[in-house]
């Protein structure tokens, strides 16, 4: 039903009341996620629509959330899990990292761990400590997982109805500052979107902008200022860190040439690195700029007070694509009649 | 709508392969009218379209594999619909309260698409260096060279042994023929000369080498040289045949001087001489440069017909295949009769179609006199 | 003033004696020849697949393997009471039990070979692989548990683990969900009375394991884990109970590993030859051996046959073992996602190119 536009939040209720209604082995479960709906009402009235028992409140233990996950799981039930924030996540890591990423491969498939761990993560919504962190790099750094952030109402309806339909583990990163930040039309049509795809949000030939999550504004907000100039730039969403398509991003940075890489999440070993080690390896004669990140300060992530310090924004953005087109390699190109 | 996007064509099927476009670029469509054809896991599916339109651009060929929800074609002259559904072109916030629905593609835009890589993955590099492959001589599987595709290729060259390099005149063969191929604008004409009346003994190629001396005198096109580089041409007056010699080594092409000013006991004697000298492989290199036309009497091997290749900078050559005795009408009646096969090659960017049918003709009338006489008349 | 809101107790049940000679009224079952005989049959077999595994290990045929040497009554016991549709969520030590499972011996040796086929028979069923992490997998039992009730399925769950595992957080959190969630899950703790090489008393301070279950609302049970008959007892109104519904319950089934923790471990270095001695008066195999013989249920030369046999399974079992080629390169690729992804198929290449072709 297309009728009003919603936000990230709503569409995040809005697919999993899709997922319960559709398949009677999906059940929620997390920490307050029942009556209360979830802190950031992301399971609002689902418990009441579904029943206590589909949308079930569990004692405060994230470890035990994420191992009861793996577990109805590997009996092919597909259990989406809450873990409050992010922040909370790492007493579940050993279940995800040992137990979820392996079961199919250690199996050889005969189980495989069909579960999905949503958290909400990120900063800049002036939480308390340790309720914006943004480690996502951790996970994607695990094969056998899937890592997906979504960045846009439609997107994350689409990628967690695809995530729950995926037979593989799935964290589905949920960036809370932008859960309300914009309203669009979504359709409530069942439809999943590709979660192993990045998103092209912008077409250019000038330069390609890779970011997800929060930064997706960020990204769309200097592509706008950048347009102005007459800088036509190409924005991708990466969207899905674990396994990356890079077919997309290889496309794009083949075309323009150069690429700047967006993320809150520290820059020391982020995904930013990897995708800017893999753009190097493939495309080093066509760049004409070296790849440059834009990223979050390699600190813990401060309280609020100094929160705009560590967050990338679109200045930061605007000063790496400056950088970006005066590497001047468009001359030596030229002049070896490469360029 | 602009673009048509890949709808989910039942039980969420995340992608399809196109089988077949029915429509191109350009074409009017009518709502339901069947566009393409594509599989999927389960079935083959024709896609109708949408609505009424003219196609403006086809995403992807057949063989190529589209999720749903990506671009299949583009409708010309459309704005963006409001339709809340995915992909499409866009210039639009996420943040923005557009209230309206969000577009974006699904992996590469458009324009990027085109330059994803087709290369050789670093396997098949690795490998191929470790068993001595040429990757040139792998086949391609959807536009990546594999390291499978590299193993395959050093089992066939296992099985069938390696490549023995050309040597020699061979090698020269091939390197010629394959420089005139890229460069002549070759046509040919077949005709034949009824010879039934040539008495016994007649020789066939000084009859041939007298018919050409005779056409080039009065269709003069067709003996001369064309620089295909400059687009400049220069006609000779002077005749100097090559003369196709096959021997054990290969092919030879020594050349007659001057065929139109010498009788024919000469020219006997200096074909005799020619073709001694190019078997005992002692002819000086200089008696094999300079043809302005070529004769290549093949029919001393059988064949009737041919396209016999022109070889820069000359313009034409002609083929002569076997001697043939055939049905056919002469006089009104059908006669069994002597035919010899005739194949004429010319380069069209020197040299129009009249002329050298006009130069076919002599040739053949020509032939078909009863006595041969000397080339110099 | 105060007064008591809550008492408890924790029971202890035993039958037999340590020389196999019963200790008060034996169950009816029990006078019977099966299921006793069959129970000692297995055992047998257990240990005779034990000993060999270790002689593997020994001789580089084989990588770490843990012994289940002293366990073997748990563990049959147990195979034995389980339906089909039960789930097993084992530890690592439980090799006898997924060999009454319908695992094949020669499956059993791949896994401590080094190949995880071994952990895929299809046997296997919906049960869990062995658990390397501690106390892991508790909590998958947990899920497994929930997923039972939630499709109103009447099986039960079972979950082994060590002594060392209930100090670990994730037993904590099992029980505790399994109390408020009423699962249907039997939760046997081996207390073998070593985790590695730290001793039951340095584990704990608690008197007893089974008493964590209190904590979590759900009723325990002490039981002598050399003990066939009183293991059946328990174990059987544990599995009836959750089957029919009745929710969870913790055995804490009291043994002693005989062996090293593993074939990398050396007990000799921290525990006594005379412990070890005194151990093996408790020896599970010679306790039901001694009953069986006393009721006339057993013989020398059905001991000697059944040794005979055990060797030959056994036998047959490795010699399927050493001629089983490892799998190619691409199975690492194989079974990361539900199809391997685009994104690695230069890695794929690479591997086999690296490995010197397929």
């Amino acid at each position: 039903m297309m009728s009003e536009p919603i936000c990230l939040l709503e569409a995040v209720n809005l697919a999993l009341a899709r997922a319960l209604e559709d398949d009677p082995e999906v059940i929620l479960f997390g920490e307050d996620i029942g009556r209360n709906g979830g802190v950031f009402r992301a399971t609002d009235g689902l418990a009441q629509r579904f029943g206590a028992h589909r949308v079930a409140d569990t004692p405060l233990a994230e470890n035990m959330i994420a191992g009861t996950a793996v577990g109805m799981a590997t009996q092919g039930m597909r259990p989406v899990a809450e873990i409050q924030f992010m922040g909370f996540i790492f007493p579940a890591l050993e279940q995800l990292i040992c137990h979820a990423a392996r079961l199919r491969h250690r199996t050889r498939g005969r189980l495989s761990c069909p579960m999905v761990l949503r958290a909400p993560y990120g900063g800049g919504i002036h939480a308390p400590e340790h309720h914006s962190e943004s480690t996502e790099a951790l996970l994607a750094h695990i094969p056998g997982l899937r890592v997906l952030i979504p960045s846009s109402p439609a997107r994350a309806y689409g990628l967690l109805l695809g995530a729950i339909r995926s037979d593989d583990p799935v964290i589905f990163l949920e960036p809370k500052r932008i859960y309300r930040a914009g309203r669009t039309r979504v359709e409530d049509n069942g439809q999943a979107l590709p979660i192993d795809r990045c998103f092209t949000l912008r077409e250019g030939a000038d330069l390609t902008l890779i970011g997800y999550g929060a930064m997706i504004p960020e990204c769309l907000a200097a592509a706008e200022l950048l347009a102005e100039r007459g800088i036509d730039c190409e924005v991708i969403d990466v969207a899905a860190l674990n396994p990356i398509d890079y077919d997309t991003l290889l496309a794009s940075v083949s075309k323009t040439g150069r690429a700047v890489i967006v993320h809150e999440a520290p820059g020391k070993g982020g995904v930013g690195a990897d995708i800017s080690a893999l753009l190097g390896e493939q495309l080093w004669g066509r760049l004409r700029a070296p790849v440059i990140r834009v990223t979050g300060l390699d600190t813990v992530m401060p309280y609020y007070r100094n929160e705009q310090h560590y967050l990338p924004g679109v200045s930061d953005i605007l000063d790496a694509v400056d950088k970006s087109l005066e590497a001047g390699r468009d001359e030596i190109l030229q002049a070896t009649g490469s360029g | 709508m602009r673009y048509f996007k890949l709808p989910d064509l039942g039980e969420g099927l995340p992608e399809a392969e196109i089988l077949e476009w029915n429509v191109k670029e350009g074409d009017e469509v009518k709502v339901d009218q069947i566009l393409l054809s594509v599989e999927t896991a389960k079935a083959i599916i024709e896609v109708p379209s949408p609505q009424d339109g003219t196609i403006a651009h086809l995403f992807g060929s057949p063989g190529d594999t589209i999720h749903t929800g990506e671009p299949l074609l583009e409708f010309a002259g459309e704005s963006e619909q409001d339709t809340g559904t995915v992909v499409g072109e866009l210039k639009q916030q996420a943040t923005a309260d557009n209230g309206g629905g969000e577009q974006f593609f699904i992996g590469a835009s458009p324009s990027s698409r085109q330059y994803r890589d087709r290369q050789v993955s670093p396997a098949a590099r690795a490998l191929a260096r470790r068993l001595d492959i040429d990757l040139g001589t792998v086949p391609q599987r959807d536009g990546r060279v594999t390291a499978q595709e590299v193993e395959l290729a050093a089992e066939r060259a296992q099985r069938r042994g390696p490549f023995e390099p050309l040597r020699g005149v061979r090698k020269q063969m091939a390197r010629t023929l394959a420089a005139a191929w890229e460069q002549v604008v070759a046509v040919t004409l077949h005709d034949d000369a009824d010879i039934e009346h040539w008495p016994a003994g007649t020789d066939i190629t000084l009859r041939l080498i007298d018919s050409l001396a005779y056409a080039c005198r009065h269709e003069p096109a067709l003996n001369a040289w064309f620089d295909g580089e400059h687009l400049a041409i220069r006609r000779h007056r002077q005749l100097d045949l090559g003369v196709a010699v096959d021997t054990e080594q290969g092919l030879f092409v020594p050349v007659l001087r001057n065929v139109g000013e010498r009788s024919a006991e000469d020219l006997r004697a200096g074909l005799d001489r020619l073709r001694k000298d190019v078997r005992r492989r002692s002819i000086p290199p200089a008696e094999m440069l300079g043809a302005t036309l070529t004769l290549s009497n093949f029919g001393m091997f059988g064949g009737r017909y041919a396209t016999p290749t022109v070889v820069p900078p000359q313009v034409a050559i002609l083929g002569a295949g076997r001697i043939r005795t055939e049905a056919v009408v002469f006089e009104g009646v059908i006669q069994a009769r002597r035919r010899l096969p005739l194949s004429l090659t010319f380069d069209h960017r020197a040299a129009t179609g009249a002329e050298a049918a006009h130069f076919m003709q002599l040739v053949v009338t020509r032939l078909q006199e009863t006595t041969g006489s000397d080339p110099a008349t | 003033m105060r007064e008591t809101v809550f008492k408890t107790e924790i029971g202890l049940t035993r039958y037999l004696g340590v020389d196999g000679e019963p200790l008060g009224e034996l169950p009816t079952w029990s006078h019977e020849p099966e299921p006793l005989t069959g129970y000692y049959r297995w055992m047998v077999l257990a240990r005779q697949f034990d000993q060999k595994a270790i002689a593997l290990q020994r001789t580089g045929q084989m990588g770490t393997y843990a012994s289940s040497l002293g366990a073997e009554a748990i563990d049959v016991v147990t195979g034995h009471l389980m339906t089909r549709d039960d789930v097993l969520v084992p530890y690592y030590r439980d090799h006898a039990l997924q060999m009454i499972r319908g695992t094949p011996m020669r499956d059993i040796l791949l896994y401590w070979g080094g190949d995880e086929r071994g952990n895929a028979g299809p046997a296997m069923g919906r049960d869990l692989p062995n658990a390397i992490p501690i106390g892991t997998q508790t909590l998958h039992a947990a899920g497994v548990a929930a997923a039972l009730k939630y499709r109103h399925q009447p099986h039960a769950v079972v979950c082994l683990c060590g002594d060392g595992a209930t100090s670990k957080g994730d037993f904590a959190e099992t029980l505790n969900l399994a109390g408020v969630w009423h699962l249907p899950l039997v939760m046997i703790v081996n207390n073998n009375q070593w985790a590695i090489s730290v001793p039951r008393h340095l584990q704990c301070a608690a008197p007893t394991l089974a008493q964590k279950a209190v904590a979590a609302g759900i009723p325990a049970e002490q039981v002598d884990g050399n003990d066939p008959i009183a293991l059946h007892e328990v174990i059987e109104h544990a599995l009836s109970r959750a089957r029919a519904g009745k929710g969870p319950s913790l055995v804490e089934a009291l043994s002693y590993r005989l062996s090293d923790h593993t074939t990398a471990d050396d007990a000799g270095r921290y525990r006594t030859p005379e412990q070890l001695r005194e151990a093996w008066q408790r020896d599970p195999l010679k306790r039901l051996r001694q009953y069986l013989y006393n009721r006339g249920y057993w013989d020398e030369s059905r001991e000697r046959q059944c040794l005979d046999d055990a060797q030959q399974q056994v036998q047959r079992a490795v010699d399927e073992y050493l001629s089983t080629p490892p799998e190619p390169v691409e199975s690492l690729f194989d079974y990361l996602y539900a199809e391997r992804p685009e994104q690695l198929r230069e890695q794929v290449e690479m591997a086999r190119v690296r490995g010197g072709g397929a």
